[in-house]
């Protein structure tokens, strides 16, 4: 009797723990990877805060779609010469450049997509791609798919949401293997590319409407020094910090003033809209925009070559 | 006696396993709330898993930083896992201070949209009443921007 209930149970645990793992093989080959990275994205220096609080502070730093959104409605044209070159991807050798270029590409892909130009999205997603392999997250990507949905203008929106879906699952991914080091690295190519991006923007359109955006950003840049700093031991992060520091410099005559109104909440169909009470100005001299964007100009430079 | 111990370890194990796999939300929800996020721009998601410890004081809640724009109006929209005994509250934080809430006079809504004025980060904070556990795949998209 006992050895029959036994041998029930048995069965049964054998089947909840082969259902309940059936994620587990990603973790296992995860830390497996985190192990080979081929250069010095690996350190053993203790880092200043630990991985839990980087990861509270790291967050969503620059998203493709709200800064692409903003340029389209500025009514600027498209300028395929001011994204970072897919052939490029070939002189990015360590984890360190492809991590940052990872970034980098994930903003040009939302501008590409925000302007509906799939002639050129499949070279992007397969720079992306490649660059992800090269820092063992490839898996995160179905180019295959991604190709698919990119052949057909009507799917751009759809290809949008799985490529962000996509990345934010490897961030997750990154995190969880605490490797928040390369997930800071993807975090800031994309926010330094957003910004050069609607640098680019400003000098041919004159958008004052992105102008404020660049300069608004000035209450991001603590938040990436705090995160770069976490690495500082490391010899690259060290010089990127230094960009950002002289970024933040630039930064330092912007001044965001706030006021506060009426916080408002309206239901209409069954919806709820709650509107700020707090609102801020952002106040600046042309000088002062063009320095930062003179610094933006430098490290994006430095990042894609 | 031996046999009885062994009983006990495995209805044990069981009972521990059980739980682990339907504390999991999945796949089928988030895509619940991607299709319920509508006509919005999907920005981020957030997989939400609140468990309740009996040793453990801070137990019930999870907070997420996000960097939210002036003059952009967002949305966040929740979708709950199958086996929650109850909804889960969405909330937004600057600090301290309550912004917004999917709980309102005791109701609690699938989303709600919040009109940035001022760009900064801000924490988006879910829980369950009571403390209690549960799962939840959450959206935050993009509504739209404004000009001024």
């Amino acid at each position: 009797m006992y050895r029959n209930i036994v041998l029930s149970l048995l069965i049964l645990a054998s089947v909840q723990l082969f259902t309940s793992c059936s994620g587990c093989s990603d973790k296992k080959g995860a830390s497996n990877d985190s192990l080979t990275l081929p250069d010095s994205l690996i350190t053993d220096a203790p880092l200043k805060l630990s991985e839990e609080i980087m990861n509270e502070v790291i967050g969503n730093l620059s998203s493709p779609v709200e800064m692409a959104g903003l340029f389209k409605s500025s009514g600027a044209e498209f300028t395929q010469r001011i994204l970072n070159n897919p052939d490029n991807v070939a002189n990015y050798v360590t984890s360190f450049q492809r991590a940052l270029n990872l970034g980098v590409f994930s903003a040009d892909l939302g501008y590409i997509n925000t302007f509906d130009k799939n002639n050129i999205v499949v070279s992007y997603l397969l720079a992306v791609k490649n660059l992800a392999d090269g820092i063992r997250v490839g898996q995160f990507f179905d180019f295959n798919q991604l190709s698919r949905l990119a052949t057909n203008s009507a799917n751009l929106d759809s290809l949008m949401e799985i490529s962000l879906t996509s990345f934010n699952k490897m961030d997750s991914y990154l995190r969880e293997q605490n490797r928040s080091n390369v997930s800071s690295l993807i975090v800031t190519g994309a926010w330094i590319e957003g910004l050069y991006l609607s640098t680019e923007i400003v000098r041919e359109s004159g958008s004052k409407e992105i102008a404020d955006r660049i300069a608004e950003q000035k209450n991001v840049i603590n938040i990436l020094e705090i995160i770069l700093s976490n690495y500082s031991t490391e010899a690259n992060f060290s010089d990127l910090l230094v960009n950002i520091q002289e970024l933040k410099e630039a930064y330092a005559p912007v001044r965001i003033t706030t006021e506060l109104g009426e916080p408002q909440r309206i239901e209409k169909d069954g919806s709820l809209v709650f509107i700020q009470a707090e609102i801020s100005t952002v106040h600046y001299t042309q000088e002062d925009l063009t320095r930062i964007m003179e610094v933006i100009t430098k490290i994006r430079s430095k990042i894609v070559s | 006696m031996r046999m009885k111990r062994i009983l006990f370890i495995l209805f044990i194990s069981l009972s521990l396993t059980t739980f682990a796999t339907y504390a999991q939300c999945g796949e089928e929800v988030k895509k619940r709330a991607l299709q319920e996020m509508g006509d919005a721009q999907y920005i981020k998601d957030f997989s939400i898993n609140l468990t309740k410890s009996p040793v453990e004081a801070k137990t019930g809640m999870v907070r997420f930083n996000v960097l939210l724009n002036s003059r952009t109006q967002y949305k966040f929209n929740v979708a709950n896992g199958a086996m929650n005994a109850d909804d889960i509250v969405m909330q937004l934080y600057d600090k301290d201070e309550l912004l917004s809430s999917n709980l309102v006079s005791g109701k609690k809504y699938k989303s709600f949209e919040f009109v940035c004025r001022t760009t900064k980060v801000y924490q988006l904070v879910f829980s369950f009443t009571g403390g209690e556990e549960g799962c939840a795949e959450a959206v935050l998209s993009l509504v739209k921007q404004f000009n001024e």
